[in-house]
């Protein structure tokens, strides 16, 4: 009806004077069922409010009649006619506009908007439409694009969240790892420190040790000394007793010579008294027992001859004792030397290994305190990554709605066709 | 010559080599060491050399060889006795003098039977307490003989 209304304006300005004539005109006919003249131009009058345009006061009677009512009435039913037809085609073109902004509405194509009209009333009012249609046009082209590009974003975000949880739990399960292999490392760092300290206090045995060790090796050196010095005392000892006993073996010699003299002339004595007969009979015996002492004095001096060879044997196997002993005595002092040359580097060696052993202990307590802190470090990482988790998770789900939404809204804007 | 009738004769007893002998005293003058002997030439080899004594040149006789029961060796101890016979005097090897020893008569047995050059110089035999202690009672002033006419032979 609102549409009516720009229609009706011409036609009430044009029939403004004209209105209040067709009523009256009404009325007129009404009179006119009496008075006969005006029943022409009333027929004609109601007929076209009854709807038939092209309903015109007949020729004849227009040129019956002098007046030029008939002429006039025609010009203003043509001008009319020709209203209410334009009027008709805005309508048409109107409905056909409306049936479109339906169509669009309930199908949601845009392409299809294509209505033109001629009526240059109407023809603002359509193109402000195709405007506005051109601009949904471009609105739904633009938004389907953003809704595919959502909807690879979404895609993506959700990739990138679900790769990003993926990642997430393997950096906890790695963290969970690394505190465990942190933890195992602050029992070997302690184990570390612990055989450190061992090795510390077995150093200082050692050194202990080796300094007695080095003490015993002085004794044992000024002992060989003694022994050398000692040995060469035995040894002139040796030689004196060789030169007594060489002396010994003279005097024997001549207590041997004087026996064996002594020997003969008992012998002789003897067979001397035998010759002498009767009177020299204890002659005789005399001189045999003189003889049996020479013969036992024989017997001893064969004796210490033997013994006296005995000692000079002895005494050159102690001579050479006594020189092997000296070499002895010599090559021990100078393994002595040797030993105590080794015992300093001994000394040298374990000073160095307990001071070793100090800085690992040191060093194995503090990586101790450096593993603790990181494993503390890595506690805290844990419970961040715990939530990064739990946050990625969300994100995810988030993710997974955001797609869900994204490509809901691609669907929804596909019913819209653009082209 | 010899006193049968005394019941015990004396012997100057004396060893050379393994054996021993027994010589009667009154053919023993005195005992000497072995010195140096001269050899000489042309006489048995039982004559070792002669040697110088109170003057005299004194013959020594090696018992072993003469009785051929091998060689005396003269060493450092070595002694020589000088024997006498009548008029011959003679030395002779002895490696031990043992001493005088009075033998009783009733103790000398025969020499034995049968037995080789050394038997005919023996006048008996003297059992010891072991076999090696047996001694060979000699015909001293035989042997000298004997000894004296094998050197002439010669």
């Amino acid at each position: 009806m609102s549409l009516e209304s720009p229609n009706e304006k011409p036609a009430k300005s044009r029939g403004a004077r004209k209105s209040p004539g067709v009523k009256a005109g009404a009325e007129s006919v009404i009179a006119n069922t009496v008075t006969d003249p005006f029943k022409p131009f009333t027929d004609t009058l109601m007929s076209v409010l009854s709807g038939n345009l092209n309903a015109r006061v007949p020729q004849d009677r227009v040129q019956a009649d002098p007046t030029g009512f008939g002429h006039l009435l025609n010009q203003v039913l043509e001008q009319f006619s020709s209203a209410e037809h334009r009027k008709q085609v805005a309508a048409q073109e109107i409905d056909q506009a409306l049936d479109s902004l339906i169509i669009l509405v309930r199908e949601g194509d845009l392409s299809r908007w294509n209505t033109s009209t001629e009526d240059p009333q109407l023809g603002p009012l359509l193109e402000g439409f195709g405007k506005v249609i051109e601009t949904l046009r471009i609105f739904v082209r633009e938004i389907n694009e953003a809704a595919l590009r959502l909807s690879s974003s979404a895609n993506q975000v959700l990739a990138a969240s679900t790769q990003h949880e993926t990642s997430s739990t393997e950096q906890a399960a790695a963290i969970h790892e690394t505190t465990a292999t942190m933890e195992e490392l602050k029992h070997a760092s302690a184990q570390i420190a612990e055989n450190a300290g061992s090795v510390a206090r077995v150093a200082e045995e050692t050194l202990g040790a080796a300094r007695a060790g080095r003490g015993a090796i002085g004794e044992f050196i000024q002992a060989m000394q003694q022994i050398r010095s000692d040995g060469v005392a035995v040894a002139d000892s040796i030689s004196k007793l060789s030169k007594r006993v060489e002396r010994i073996g003279t005097v024997v010699e001549v207590i041997d010579e004087i026996a064996d003299r002594s020997d003969l002339l008992a012998l002789n004595a003897a067979l001397e008294g035998s010759r002498a007969g009767e009177a020299g009979k204890g002659f005789s015996i005399v001189a045999a027992e003189m003889r049996r002492l020479a013969e036992n004095v024989l017997e001893s001096t064969k004796e210490i001859k033997n013994l006296i060879t005995e000692i000079r044997e002895a005494t050159q196997a102690a001579a050479g004792a006594a020189d092997a002993s000296k070499h002895a005595t010599e090559s021990g002092e100078k393994l002595g030397a040797v030993a105590a040359q080794a015992v300093e580097g001994i000394l040298a060696g374990v000073q160095e290994t307990s001071d070793a052993a100090r800085v690992i202990n040191l060093a194995t307590q503090q990586q101790r305190t450096a593993t603790e802190q990181v494993v503390a470090s890595m506690a805290e990482i844990e419970d961040v990554t715990r939530q990064t988790t739990q946050a990625s998770k969300q994100a995810t789900g988030a993710a997974a709605e955001l797609t869900q939404l994204a490509s809901r809204l691609a669907e929804l804007i596909k019913r819209f066709k653009a082209d | 010559m010899a006193a049968q009738a005394r019941p015990e004769l004396e012997f100057f007893c004396f060893r050379v080599g393994e054996l021993r002998f027994g010589v009667p005293s009154e053919n023993v003058l005195e005992v000497l060491r072995a010195g140096l002997l001269t050899p000489l030439p042309r006489t048995p080899s039982f004559i070792l050399g002669v040697t110088g004594h109170r003057g005299q040149v004194l013959p020594v006789v090696d018992l072993l060889r003469f009785l051929s029961k091998g060689e005396a060796r003269i060493g450092p101890r070595t002694r020589i006795f000088v024997g006498v016979s009548g008029s011959y005097v003679s030395g002779v090897v002895a490696d031990t003098v043992l001493g005088l020893r009075r033998i009783p008569v009733s103790e000398i047995l025969p020499p034995p039977l049968g037995g080789d050059q050394a038997a005919e110089h023996l006048l008996g035999v003297v059992q010891g307490s072991g076999p090696a202690d047996g001694i060979n009672l000699l015909n001293f002033s035989k042997l000298l003989q004997t000894a004296r006419q094998r050197a002439v032979v010669r």
